[in-house]
């Protein structure tokens, strides 16, 4: 994959301590929204979307920022998530809040089944790879009626109550969200810091040479799809409760899960910590605002929108905003 | 005895049709190692290009190909050479910038279709010939027909003219064939707009076919993807065969095991060659890395 600048991987590690100072400080600042606007219940959801899309994106950037291993395969382990946690609270009235646990369980499992044929690929082999296995998982839901109620989907009856994680006030949801949001951004923070961050880090760099310096990599990769899979699994069960209706176009499309997740990284800058959040508290409201705007007089207007910025980010906002926003400080610190 | 035959036939013209939309994107591929995730979303545009000739100036599919292909030609200049020409060494970016493409050329068309299914359904898709006793959609035979003349032209373009020969050398080692005087920019825009303009083809031949909607190139890219990776990397007669393999599985299997799971066939047709031969079947050994570690 594309060779790191130097200052994105040699930057000397900063103390824990401060790491933690400026996390806490990033998660305190998107909180401030939540606690300006909890009693509107529209922008209360759309900030609930963008917490569980932040955490989302955090952990696939974990294996696709972090280890260069572009996935477009985690809406796979999304669904399976949702589907687990909906079935288990269903069918043996299994709370969400441990039902969460097997759900990305599972999803772990499955993601190491189909990523120890696949990591044999490199960048856009593995890309496509994983893109037809999310293809093809779609059909298979479609097909087993049984489990995630074929085409019609699955619809969660409301009960609301803290047990069945369904509330009545959206807030409820929005801090839910939140919590989770923090919980992977501070695994990220720890990933940084591990063995296993700098492994992955190495993998991407340059894959031969992680190879000829000792680095297990298949074994690297695995770990951190492991990580990556286990959170994403986490997030489709919190998306089913949230959403209760689970059918799997919704849930497999490639522009609105598996591929928005990447895209998320990239806005706020791929193998960033903070990067998804900021990402994500980005395009989630965009989003929302241009579906408003233009979505009703002109059908697909807002995704119009989306795919350009999706290219021009590409082009010329590789770093993402945090990145631009690192560069643009630095030339201002070095001019004085 | 006639079911089977009858089957075999049906996945041979299918196969014919994902061979017409494979070739132009392993062009792309082998060439100049870009994955177009947009390339299925290039036929779809093509295909209401065609429409629009036909509804605007009475021109039909087969006549509205010599002009499509040539605006589809054009319009893979531009898209290399303003977006992807500047992504050469970044892989990561070059998938968002086709899946962006992909994004918004699908919602482009939904904006100005408002979503509405046309279909060049009439004349040329009812009419059907006898081939050995078995009835077989004509609009489909000239498809294949024209799968089989293209993949043999280019196979003779890039076997034969010194343009091919690029290619091919740009296939083997990008940097060798730089230092022997190949001008690598120019032969990945050629081979770009050249895999465009293959796009335009299959887009006008598949019109008669298929209802059109914004959404139909996901039919077409996933099983294109599958053929790729089944076929070989930048083999032209491995898309060729490819998809002519991918149409009879995906055949029958629909009527043998059950419609409903001819898409997981290739998922199955996919980890097989992918575990078994990432190369692909006809591809060169290797192909699949070497492109990767040289831009790395």
């Amino acid at each position: 994959m594309r060779a790191p600048t130097p200052n994105e991987t040699a930057r000397p590690p900063r103390s824990l301590g401060a790491a933690l100072a400026q996390v806490a400080g990033l998660l305190v600042l998107s909180a401030v929204p939540l606690a300006l606007t909890w009693s509107n219940p529209y922008w209360v959801n759309i900030l609930a979307t963008a917490y569980l899309f932040a955490a989302l994106a955090a952990a696939w950037n974990i294996i696709g920022g972090f280890g260069g291993q572009f996935s477009l395969g985690h809406g796979v382990f999304f669904a399976i998530g949702a589907y687990t946690v909906a079935r288990l609270y269903l069918d043996l009235g299994l709370t969400p809040w441990l039902g969460v646990f097997p759900a990305a369980a599972l999803a772990t499992a499955v993601a190491l089944l189909i990523s120890w044929p696949t990591f044999r690929l490199r960048g856009p082999f593995f890309a496509i790879a994983t893109m037809a296995i999310n293809e093809a998982c779609a059909a298979l839901a479609n097909y087993s009626d049984r489990i995630t109620g074929g085409p019609r989907g699955i619809l969660v009856p409301f009960r609301a109550g803290l047990a069945n994680m369904i509330f009545i006030e959206r807030w409820k949801y929005a801090a839910l969200m939140f919590g989770f949001m923090s919980v992977v951004v501070l695994t990220t923070v720890w990933l940084r810091r591990a063995r296993l961050g700098h492994y992955l880090m190495a993998v991407r760099a340059d894959e031969d040479a992680a190879a000829a310096a000792g680095i297990d990599v298949l074994k690297a990769k695995l770990q951190g799809m492991a990580l990556s899979a286990f959170l994403t699994g986490i997030g489709g069960g919190l998306f089913a409760m949230y959403t209760r209706v689970l059918d799997p176009p919704s849930l497999f499309a490639l522009p609105d899960i598996g591929v928005k997740f990447a895209l998320i990284a990239l806005i706020g800058g791929i193998g960033t910590i903070i990067g998804p959040v900021v990402g994500a508290l980005l395009i989630v409201p965009l989003e929302n605002f241009l579906r408003g705007a233009i979505g009703g007089d002109v059908p697909g207007g807002h995704l119009i929108v989306l795919g350009a910025v999706l290219v021009i980010a590409a082009l010329f906002l590789k770093r993402g905003v945090v990145g631009a926003v690192m560069a643009a400080a630095r030339r201002f610190g070095g001019a004085r | 005895m006639q079911t089977f035959l009858d089957i075999l036939l049906s996945g041979i013209l299918l196969g014919g049709i994902y061979s017409l939309v494979s070739i132009g994107l392993n062009l792309i591929f082998g060439v100049v190692r870009i994955v177009n995730f947009a390339q299925g979303e290039l036929v779809m545009l093509a295909m209401y290009a065609t429409y629009f000739c036909f509804a605007k100036f009475g021109i039909g599919p087969y006549y509205a190909v010599f002009l499509v292909a040539p605006l589809m030609f054009g319009l893979g200049l531009v898209v290399q050479r303003l977006i992807l020409q500047p992504l050469q060494n970044e892989p990561m970016m070059q998938i968002f910038a086709t899946f962006g493409l992909l994004i918004l050329f699908e919602n482009a068309v939904l904006a100005i279709t408002r979503g509405e299914g046309y279909s060049l359904a009439g004349s040329y898709s009812r009419a059907v010939i006898d081939i050995f006793g078995l009835k077989a959609s004509l609009s489909r035979v000239i498809v294949f027909l024209a799968a089989t003349a293209i993949a043999a032209a280019l196979m003779l373009f890039l076997q034969r003219t010194m343009a091919g020969k690029a290619i091919r050398a740009v296939i083997q080692d990008r940097q060798s064939a730089r230092l022997m005087g190949i001008n690598v920019a120019r032969t990945y825009l050629l081979t770009f707009a050249l895999g465009c303009a293959l796009a335009g083809v299959a887009g006008a031949l598949l019109a008669p076919i298929y209802t059109l909607s914004p959404y139909i190139g996901g039919n077409f890219i996933l099983a294109a993807f599958a053929v790729v990776v089944l076929g070989g990397l930048g083999s032209v007669p491995g898309a060729y065969l490819g998809g002519l393999a991918v149409g009879l599985m995906e055949s029958f299997a629909g009527y043998y095991v059950d419609p409903a799971l001819k898409q997981a066939i290739w998922f199955i047709i996919f980890v097989a060659v992918l575990v078994l031969r990432p190369s692909g079947l006809m591809g060169q050994a290797g192909a699949e890395e070497v492109g990767l570690r040289e831009q790395s």
